[in-house]
């Protein structure tokens, strides 16, 4: 029997020039997303990672958490030289606040060439929009015949104890608040928007602690009237909720989630490549079918049952992309009051 | 030279290397919690002397606001009412129900004991979290108590996001850890010391006041700090609108980013627990302190 000997040289030369045998396994880069976990992120695996990235022999890590802590990580790293994540998810109110932090990569064409695509009143500088939707009034159309069309409606005594919010859409209830009583809805500490929610709140209203538990209290018959987004109530109803939306006269404020790249993710080559992938029709009519989101991309016509649902009302409703830079000064300010005026009776 | 203080001249070097042995074993575990335990409290001391700043998160100084802002403001100190009232009164049910628990389980000689014994610890498998989701299936609207009310008296009786489901929740987290606690504690207890007491003349009362409680008090301890740091129960049970120190202080340090004022939160919380620890230990008769 021959024995094979390989001496200690060859087995170095050998190591060295494995790199660039063509098809070597280890040629894979790797892409860490912080992400939210659940339907989100396994969309996320099979519509964008799996059938995008992996043929190009990037492998993605998900790093699953929710959006303030993950946030908070991101502040913390800030002065790390290589952070630990590539890709970001986060909504738009934070995304502003991590770019104003300065902790955001400059994103454009030449680095994400699908960015051409995205519609222009969601466009920033250092933020990749990846999903929206307006913000409506759920009902529950065996119960409520005549549905709410504003706010102000909400305050009407026949719905005392019927009317159901998410406490953590604090932000964007404020914002609805401040659109029907002064118009503009950044002005979220104007006396008029805290009055409007405190009459709200005297009308019996009722706290969630999460947005899955409104669902669950249209369905128990525990609240018949909220506010939610399109996409939540397309999903409700798929899973056989009893509930309806109405577009708010006053308008619409629009709830945007989306991704950044961090100056000192370890990455970014891959991380620009998430990101165009991301983009892409085939990722976005997904996201849309599944989660009821509307794509951020003019180049993704919604066709089909999912179109027919997300088809908006004629004329189209007012939509208000959120003034982040006022919403993100104010912010401290409104959890303050909410916590103490609104959360504390 | 006596050969008294020749032997104890002897003893000095064995109790020294004794002494060594024991530094090199327990070094590791000590620099572990020095790592791991003290140096990021330290860390919080400092975070809370900080100045929160929407921006930057944080601006370093050393400035008292945060404990000020606490202490001087009726909502806070209001949310610190709430939370300490939750700890007595959960502690107080976990003792009512879970000493009469303990000491049978202590006295049991059945061979059902292991069983019993089981049953108290088999709670503590399934994650708090869990079981605070089967608490909201029951307490819920169209839930097990409301459906089974509703059928039978036309009434139905909402639970959720009330303190008395908040407060059941915790008994229901911190009754093992107290019946197990005390049960050790009475184990310790030879029965002969109750055999002599009522020997002598003591009415099974006054034999369980002098005896059995004092060294059963200490293990209620933990059912008060336990209750004090709660999270998920009132969370998920209070809901939104009950306010306790943990809730706050997640609300505070995820999102508002307010870093400092969290830090202060915590470091108070924790003063809080240590000064009710350390109240509770003079309940106990000075005799059976240790």
């Amino acid at each position: 029997m021959s024995e094979l000997r390989i001496s200690r040289r060859a087995a170095l030369a050998g190591a060295v020039a494995l790199p660039f045998i063509p098809g070597a396994a280890f040629a894979e880069e790797q892409v860490v997303i912080a992400t939210w976990g659940g339907d989100y992120a396994n969309l996320l695996r099979d519509n964008v990672e799996e059938p995008q990235l992996k043929p190009k022999g990037i492998t993605v890590v998900q790093d699953v958490g929710d959006e303030d802590p993950r946030f908070a990580k991101m502040m913390a790293q800030r002065h790390l030289p290589r952070g630990p994540d590539d890709v970001v998810c986060l909504q738009g109110v934070l995304g502003f606040k991590a770019s104003e932090a300065g902790l955001l990569e400059t994103l454009d064409v030449t680095k994400v060439p699908n960015l051409v695509h995205v519609h222009p009143n969601l466009r920033s500088g250092n933020y990749v929009p990846h999903i929206y939707s307006l913000q409506v009034f759920i009902y529950n159309p065996d119960k409520i015949k005549e549905p709410p069309k504003t706010f102000t409606d909400l305050l009407d005594p026949k719905y005392k104890g019927k009317v159901g919010l998410g406490d953590g859409n604090y932000l964007y209830v404020m914002m609805a608040a401040a659109l029907a009583a002064t118009g503009d809805a950044s002005k979220m500490t104007d006396p008029a928007t805290r009055a409007m929610m405190t009459k709200l709140n005297e009308n019996g209203l009722r706290l969630y602690p999460s947005t899955d538990s409104i669902g669950a209290g249209i369905k128990s018959g525990e609240i018949d009237v909220g506010i939610m987004w399109l996409a939540r109530v397309i999903m409700w109803q798929n899973a056989g909720i009893p509930v309806a939306a109405s577009f708010p006269t006053e308008g619409s404020v629009l709830y945007v989630s989306g991704m950044v790249v961090p100056k000192n993710a370890p990455n970014k080559k891959g991380a620009f490549d998430y990101l165009n992938a991301m983009l892409d029709p085939s990722s976005q009519a997904r996201f849309a079918e599944h989660m009821g989101y509307l794509p951020t991309v003019d180049n993704c016509p919604l066709t089909g049952k999912i179109g027919e649902q997300l088809a908006l009302p004629k004329p189209a409703p007012k939509m208000f992309v959120p003034a982040y830079d006022v919403v993100s000064k104010t912010q401290a300010d409104t959890a303050d009051w909410w916590k103490k005026n609104i959360q504390h009776t | 030279m006596t050969s008294v203080a020749i032997a104890q001249r002897a003893k000095v070097p064995a109790e020294r290397s004794q002494a060594g042995a024991a530094a090199t074993f327990l070094a590791p575990a000590t620099l572990a919690v020095l790592l791991m335990l003290v140096a990021p409290l330290l860390l919080l001391v400092r975070f809370s002397v900080n100045r929160f700043d929407a921006t930057d998160m944080m601006i370093e100084m050393v400035t008292p606001e945060n404990y000020l802002r606490f202490f001087s403001d009726p909502f806070y100190l209001s949310v610190l009412r709430t939370t300490l009232f939750v700890a007595v009164s959960s502690t107080a049910l976990c003792l009512l129900l879970g000493l009469p628990m303990a000491y049978t389980l202590a006295r049991m000689q059945s061979r059902w004991k292991s069983a019993c014994m089981l049953a108290i610890v088999l709670p503590l498998f399934v994650g708090s979290t869990v079981r605070m989701v089967g608490w909201m299936i029951l307490f819920a609207r169209g839930g097990m108590i409301d459906s089974t009310l509703r059928m039978m008296t036309g009434h139905g009786f909402e639970l959720m996001y009330t303190t008395t489901a908040v407060v059941a929740g915790v008994v229901s987290i911190n009754l093992p850890f107290v019946v197990l606690t005390i049960q050790s504690s009475i184990e310790t207890i030879d029965t002969r010391i109750e055999e002599a007491a009522q020997s002598l003349g003591a009415p099974p009362s006054r034999c369980f006041w002098r005896v059995v409680w004092p060294l059963a008090l200490p293990g209620t301890a933990i059912a008060g700090i336990l209750a004090m740091n709660a999270y998920a129960t009132p969370y998920l049970l209070g809901g939104p609108r009950f306010q306790m120190m943990a809730p706050l202080l997640y609300w505070e340090f995820a999102t508002n980013n307010n870093w400092p004022f969290a830090s202060a939160l915590a470091l108070i919380l924790m003063g809080t627990t240590l000064l009710l620890t350390a109240c509770s230990n003079f309940l106990i008769p000075k005799r059976y302190r240790a």
